[in-house]
């Protein structure tokens, strides 16, 4: 990748985190949406212990809400304060998808880090043989590199639809629950329940999908955001 | 309808199928397999459609990408309404979240129910037609490995018999099968065309209210000029 890549995709990076440190609403929304996702779970099981499977999926289902309502602002914003035209003149469709999806993917990670932080502290899951973390946190890092990849498309996607807010959740979940098979499988045998060959493969194939979803990516975006 | 009400028949005569619970009532894999592999047919031409309008940004090949996910939109229902039935009566119960092809077929269901979604947004026709030519080239990744790789995975368990890879029909029922799906594809296809039909009309339609409020607006002096009237474009 030459350097002018490089400097495109870093400057539109440093846009997006610059623009979520004055603003703060998409990482705190998705941090405080984590947070009470955690509580409720708790609060909704009496606290007993719930299965490794239970939970996994509830760490699944959390984070795929998380992203389907905060990772598509990053779009939606540039219409609404009609920034988009003059990012479509500063960088290169392939350097503003990437920076996005960057950001998109850091953000997803600190919301996966600080759900499944809260889950193993706060809610009691109980599996048939022990957690293995590092299982764990690379099914959550799949996690992030495929929802990031899917969700920026599809905030792409509806940025100039007429009902965005809402669209962006309807279109990005269908396409998402695929990777949720993928990644309850993985993060389920890292909480010690299931076999751990199946898990394993299973992330693996959840990181080939946010592979796949990134490398596909950018050249459906710039379809989109070149009209 | 007369060959159809005829294979319906002819199906009712085939041996009741021993190895289920219902006998009789898996004759319902007659109906149910065309429509699961009719569309996936209409899916995979709906994306080679969208592939051909971003090459080319011609908009028949959107009329044709949406009259073929309309298709295996309605298809896709049918499957999960005759599955649900045939799973209700050979397994006991009418949905199981644990068989792996109902499960894959309905999340391919809500990806294309999705897309009708997305172009009921834009009331632009070109912006509509790219994004959605986009978010089927998105969705061929997931829909590929819900219908073709999930399902042949060796963790996940189907009850679905593989009668069709493993030759598992018999001669009899192999031909009412293959007489159904002939009817139901050639049904659906005749559909897809008149639907084709109707969207280039819409489409001429739509040039031609353009140019008439283009030459309604114009200061220019008024000159007339040959409208074409043959639907080529």
């Amino acid at each position: 990748m030459s350097s002018s890549w490089s400097k495109e995709i870093l400057a539109v990076l440093r846009k997006e985190i610059q623009s979520e440190i004055r603003g703060k609403s998409g990482l705190l929304n998705s941090l405080l949406f984590s947070v009470v996702t955690v509580v409720t779970v708790s609060l909704s099981t009496f606290g007993h212990a719930i299965s490794a499977t239970f939970g996994a999926g509830m760490i699944w289902v959390a984070l795929l809400f998380a992203s389907a309502v905060a990772l598509p602002r990053s779009f939606t914003l540039e219409e609404e304060q009609g920034t988009g035209d003059l990012l479509r003149l500063i960088a290169r469709p392939h350097a503003v998808f990437w920076g996005k999806a960057l950001y998109n993917l850091i953000l997803i990670l600190i919301v996966a880090l600080v759900l499944g932080g809260l889950f193993l502290t706060l809610v009691t899951i109980k599996g048939d043989k022990p957690v293995v973390p590092w299982l764990f946190a690379v099914s959550l890092l799949g996690a992030g590199c495929a929802l990031a990849g899917a969700v920026t498309l599809c905030g792409a996607l509806v940025a100039q639809a007429a009902n965005r807010s809402t669209l962006a959740g309807t279109i990005s979940l269908p396409l998402l629950l695929p990777v949720l098979f993928l990644g309850v499988n993985g993060t389920r045998a890292g909480l010690g329940d299931g076999v751990l060959e199946t898990g394993l493969t299973a992330t693996v194939g959840l990181l080939c999908y946010g592979v796949a979803s990134l490398a596909i990516g950018p050249y459906l975006f710039a379809e989109v955001w070149k009209h | 309808m007369l060959a159809m009400g005829a294979v319906t028949a002819w199906g009712f005569y085939a041996p009741p199928a021993k190895a289920f619970t219902e006998p009789d009532l898996a004759r319902m894999i007659f109906f149910h397999l065309p429509c699961a592999i009719g569309s996936t047919l209409f899916l995979i031409y709906a994306a080679y459609a969208s592939f051909r309008y971003l090459g080319t940004k011609n908009e028949n090949w959107d009329v044709k990408g949406t009259a073929a996910m309309e298709i295996g939109l309605v298809l896709a229902a049918l499957t999960l309404l005759t599955g649900m039935l045939f799973a209700r009566y050979q397994w006991g119960a009418w949905w199981s979240w644990q068989e792996i092809r109902m499960t894959s077929f309905l999340l391919v269901f809500l990806i294309v129910a999705a897309y009708f979604a997305l172009r009921s947004a834009f009331s632009d026709s070109g912006k509509r037609a790219q994004i959605s030519a986009v978010y089927v080239m998105a969705a061929l990744l997931p829909c590929c490995l819900l219908i073709f790789v999930a399902p042949r995975l060796p963790q996940f368990q189907s009850l679905h018999p593989d009668v069709v890879g493993k030759g598992g029909f018999d001669r009899i029922y192999n031909s009412i099968f293959l007489s159904t799906f002939a009817l139901v594809f050639a049904g659906c296809v005749w559909m897809f065309r008149l639907r084709v039909r109707a969207g280039m009309s819409e489409l001429s339609l739509e040039a031609l209210r353009a140019k008439l409020a283009d030459r309604n607006s114009s200061s220019a002096p008024r000159v007339v000029s040959p409208v074409p009237l043959s639907a080529d474009r």
